[in-house]
């Protein structure tokens, strides 16, 4: 019994660092840029199938494909957040909604068709190997997977904290206005954030290759854990939506394992719902502007 | 726009002189299959609009009680041999009713986290959907047994009758935006959509209006989900709590126009004559064509023209016909 509450807790802490790299995302960008990117799970499945064609084509590791992966959907952030988010930022939400839903539909039918929708995977040299510990059982892909995901959020972490543009975006992010007075130019912040929160898509993307299929909708799996674990961890928190994706992931885990296999995602919106039922006035009964 | 009362009469009379005696002049039944789809979303998005468009309450999961609809007046039908013309308006007390706790949860959160809550809404009534085999026949589904000719069971030979149906049914719901549009309701309902604490600080109770109204669009979709399974005879918890459908209702209204009486309808022609086309172009074989197209429209509406065709005829129709700038 212990044992099997052991092995749900690790498997749902190891996938719940994926869904941090996408709600740290999520969570940057309504900080900073003030919308809600519905898009982010399509770019998580673009880092996907960028390590996917990279192994397939060259033989390149999944895991290092995250130093290719990361800078390209970075510049796709910053080209994105200037030519279509930047148009319509503004008092009205309606745009704003629907611009990044439409870029999510598009990317998920052109990856359709281009790709099809069949179910692409990688295997690598550690894909099946675990190790056991006292009779728990730990994949290594997935341990590597969340090491590297919990790096890459401590480092966004510490350049939010001692860096200068990192400063300015938390100051963009507490009030946009005086932050502009005080001479940050709000252009150049919006575009840092967005690239990093697709950069950080693209590394969850990268990250999941090696034990997790690659499909057209599959940016959907995330993205919904990410809104969830955005709504609890307070919007806009970067540290509550860390913490709240790894319990996402452990609900998620616990679910699957005590209620059974389909009920993964009717615990997580539980969740939410009784979240939004019970402390509503923490978790965005506030507008963020 | 300026049409004199009794200029607007004589339009919506030869209009539905028209829509009458459509199915009777077009008979290729791949042609009122078209109209049928295109009558059903205009419906949807236009219940859809009275809460999306009017209060500017964004949500992406109509679906739910699309999917309500179906199930209740199904259930009924199929278990205990209840006429769905009962169902239909059972599945929409059935949905009204569970708006009240849905919009109690949602409400509580505005903007995109609005919309998202309700797409988590309708995610979970398919889940829940799904688990339930015994009265809903889980994943599987279950076909409507075929009667034949039964008029008093939604159920006809002609497709044309069907088309009958959900003209009525588009008729309704045109009529109740109307008649909403031009009550003290309407201008709550935009004052809500444009400021929603200015509206409340001047006195509008926000709460019980977005209440009301998601009770009433809740009520309207039920129907449509109704009418959709009767006639294609099947339902399963995929099907019926689609989130195309959900997609679809705020898609059309907001490339029509949003918030305006005919934009849902000017949306979905548009819409679904497109869908059309590039399905008799290029074959259903390219998965994922109609979206991508789909999608690119909304982004152009939304990066040119956010107040959708309707704004855009109206711009046009007074720059060119009364070379007057448009309203204000």
């Amino acid at each position: 019994m212990w044992e099997t509450l052991a092995q749900a807790v690790i498997n749902g802490l190891l996938i719940g660092g994926i869904y941090a790299l996408v709600s740290i995302g999520v969570t940057l960008i309504f900080g900073v840029v003030k919308i809600v990117n519905f898009a982010q799970g399509e770019f998580v499945m673009i880092g996907m199938y960028i390590s996917f064609f990279l192994a397939t084509q060259f033989g390149i590791d999944p895991l290092v494909s995250l130093v290719v992966s990361m800078p390209v959907l970075f510049l796709a952030g910053v080209v994105i957040q200037h030519f279509l988010i930047r148009r319509v930022l503004g008092p009205n939400d309606m745009p704003q909604i629907f611009l990044t839903f439409a870029l999510s539909l598009l990317l998920l039918n052109l990856s359709l068709m281009l790709f099809s929708a069949n179910y692409r995977t990688v295997h690598t040299s550690y894909s099946d190997s675990a190790w056991h510990i006292g009779g728990l059982y730990i994949p290594v892909a997935k341990l590597i997977a969340f090491a590297v995901a919990m790096a890459l959020s401590g480092l966004l972490w510490v350049f939010l904290r001692t860096t200068d543009l990192g400063r300015a975006m938390r100051a963009a992010s507490q009030n946009r206005d005086v932050a502009m007075l005080m001479g940050i130019n709000p252009n150049r912040v919006f575009a840092v954030a967005f690239g990093t929160a697709l950069a950080l898509a693209g590394a969850a993307g990268s990250l999941l290759m090696p034990f997790y299929s690659a499909y057209p909708f599959v940016g959907q799996v995330f993205v919904l854990m990410a809104f969830v674990a955005v709504v609890m961890g307070t919007l806009g928190n970067v540290m509550g939506a860390l913490v709240a994706s790894l319990m996402m992931g452990i609900a998620e885990s616990l679910g699957i394992q005590f209620v059974g296999a389909d009920s993964g995602l009717i615990v997580v919106f539980g969740l939410l719902l009784l979240t939004l039922a019970f402390r509503p006035s923490g978790l965005g009964a506030r507008r963020g502007r | 726009m300026q049409t004199s009362g009794k200029m607007k009469w004589l339009w919506l009379a030869i209009g539905a002189v028209v829509m009458l005696a459509l199915p009777q002049l077009v008979t290729s039944s791949f042609a009122i299959d078209i109209f049928i789809r295109i009558l059903l979303f205009s419906f949807i998005g236009v219940a859809w609009n009275l809460m999306g468009g009017y209060a500017k309450q964004l949500s992406l999961g109509h679906a739910a009680y699309f999917g309500l609809g179906a199930y209740t007046s199904t259930i009924m039908q199929v278990n205990y041999g209840i006429s769905p013309w009962i169902g239909m308006v059972a599945g929409g007390v059935v949905a009204m009713l569970a708006s009240l706790p849905i919009g109690w949860l949602c409400f509580r959160l505005r903007g995109p986290y609005f919309t998202i809550a309700t797409i988590a809404t309708a995610q979970v009534l398919m889940l829940i959907f799904l688990k339930f085999r015994d009265f809903a026949w889980g994943a599987e589904g279950t076909t409507i047994p075929n009667l034949g000719s039964a008029p008093l069971m939604m159920q006809f030979e002609e497709k044309s009758s069907y088309y009958y149906v959900v003209l009525g049914l588009l008729a309704v719901g045109l009529w109740i935006t109307h008649r909403i549009e031009e009550s003290w309701m309407g201008y709550y309902l935009v004052a809500i959509g444009e400021d929603e604490d200015a509206a409340e600080a001047v006195g509008v109770n926000a709460p019980k209006i977005k209440r009301d109204i998601y009770m009433i669009s809740a009520f309207l979709t039920a129907l449509a989900g109704t009418f959709y399974t009767q006639y294609i005879y099947f339902i399963d918890p995929a099907t019926a709590f689609s989130f195309n459908v959900s997609i679809e209702a705020a898609l059309v209204s907001i490339v029509g126009g949003i918030g305006t009486l005919w934009g849902p309808v000017i949306g979905t022609v548009l819409l679904e004559t497109t869908s059309a086309l590039l399905q008799s172009w290029l074959g259903s074989s390219v998965g994922g064509i109609q979206l991508t197209v789909y999608s690119l429209i909304l982004m152009a509406v939304i990066l040119w023209r956010p107040t959708g065709l309707i704004g855009f005829a109206s711009d046009v129709y007074h720059r060119t016909l009364r070379r007057k700038p448009a309203r204000a």
